[in-house]
């Protein structure tokens, strides 16, 4: 990495690259990457509470062929199926949105109609929520702060973006902890009435019967 | 202007080296083998994460057959390896930089719906220390610490995704109590509906017998 004092002064400019650049010369170190199949979509999903930022970028790798990269199409859903980002025949794109209800967002990806080779796709996906997706970049130059103090800030919303997991785990188990409590009262009370109703089908049965047979005049 | 490219560089390295590899957890689907691939940039690298099967459908045992899990180095040795499992945290040191593959396999025939987590977190070690006479100590500190933060953010992703499993199965209880419960009542009347229908065509059978 540290080939000589002449390129030392290049290294800040591949790091720049390396952090902003969506380009397939170097590997972004951030990303997923996935296999799209030949046929078929490949779908990605994640479980997300409302009001949060999602920003996500996807790209294309294909080191086999650089001059013809064949081609994706894109499509994110909210839980409720309304079509948040929707992309044909591109090498790379992004998507960005603010959740507006709690559920399972998917975005899935499919090759083109007009690349059905045999090969499979690789396709990077680069995908930040919250905390993750804040531009600090945007905030070191509005508050003018760098250095030392931008990690500490950073570390700091890693800090708060915690207590705020923790306290929506909380709120999650004591819902479920409702919800198992109010089924185990239910299966408790369902049970017991199923004896009664046992009980009550029989009586209803012996007086039919036995109301038939006086008819009958059979006792 | 060496101060300023110094800070930069500082910045930079900081930047690279901190936030180099962040990811969110994702689910996806598994019908028999799914790879995901990660991209290590450095050697000796502690790449952590974990991976919970959320969907399932359990029908008669509670006995989750489990996936497997493989995690292979860009050499093409399996660097860890979890067989039958319904979820687990892994931590390993990356042997080289390069891509990982990270591989689920589903020996039976149901997909299965996986959320994973894998995060690659670099600590600047003394080497890179030396190397670099820009790289304070306090840098080392705070990969240290953001380390330890990014452990914290990884157990809560699992706890999540081990909540949602088990609030699937909690749904799952209580829309069979009552369904079979009502389903169960219904039949206990239709049974002894049939039973008096049968025994009253018994009864009229032998009493036209009787009138002989």
């Amino acid at each position: 990495m540290f080939f000589g004092g002449r390129a030392v002064s290049l290294l800040p400019l591949i790091l720049v690259l390396c952090l902003t650049s969506n380009s397939n010369i170097l590997p972004v170190a951030e990303a997923l990457w996935l296999t799209i199949p030949s046929s078929g979509t490949k779908c990605v999903s994640e479980e997300i509470q409302s009001n949060v930022v999602v920003l996500a970028d996807y790209y294309v790798v294909d080191e086999n062929n650089p001059d013809h990269i064949p081609t994706v199409s894109a499509r994110v859903t909210s839980p409720f199926g309304n079509n948040l980002h929707h992309n044909e025949n591109a090498t790379h794109g992004q998507f960005a949105f603010t959740t507006s209800e709690t559920g399972n967002y998917l975005a899935c990806f499919w090759k083109d109609g007009s690349h059905q080779q045999d090969a499979e796709l690789t396709l990077g996906l680069d995908w930040k929520i919250g905390i993750a997706a804040k531009d600090w970049e945007s905030v070191a130059k509005k508050e003018k702060i760098e250095g030392v103090e931008l990690v500490l800030r950073r570390l700091h919303g890693a800090v708060e973006a915690i207590r705020g997991n923790l306290i929506y785990l909380k709120d999650r188990e004591a819902e479920m902890r409702e919800v198992s409590e109010r089924t185990n009262a239910r299966v408790a009370w369902f049970s017991i009435m199923s004896l009664g109703v046992c009980i009550v089908v029989s009586i209803v049965q012996l007086w039919h019967l036995k109301r038939y047979f006086l008819k009958k005049k059979l006792i | 202007m060496e101060k300023g490219w110094g800070k930069m560089w500082a910045l930079m390295v900081l930047l690279l080296l901190n936030w180099v590899s962040n990811i969110s957890s994702l689910s996806v689907t598994v019908n028999e083998v799914e790879c995901v691939y990660e991209y290590v940039l450095y050697e000796g690298d502690t790449v952590s994460g974990n991976f919970v099967v959320v969907d399932h459908d359990i029908f008669w045992s509670s006995d989750h057959p489990g996936i497997d899990f493989t995690v292979t180095s860009p050499g093409g040795n399996t660097v860890h390896n979890l067989k039958g499992t319904s979820g687990d945290k892994f931590e390993f040191k990356a042997p080289r930089s390069g891509m990982y593959k990270f591989c689920f396999h589903n020996p039976y025939s149901t997909p299965e719906t996986v959320s994973f987590y894998i995060h690659v977190g670099h600590i600047p070690t003394e080497h890179d220390l030396a190397k670099d006479e820009h790289l304070d100590p306090i840098n080392v500190k705070i990969a240290e610490l953001r380390e330890a933060l990014e452990s914290v953010t990884a157990e809560q992703k699992y706890l999540k995704a081990r909540d949602a499993r088990h609030r699937h199965t909690n749904e799952s209880t209580r829309k069979r109590v009552i369904g079979y419960t009502v389903v169960e009542y219904v039949l206990l009347a239709l049974a002894s509906a049939l039973q008096v229908i049968y025994i009253r065509q018994l009864f009229s059978k032998s009493v036209a017998y009787n009138r002989v």
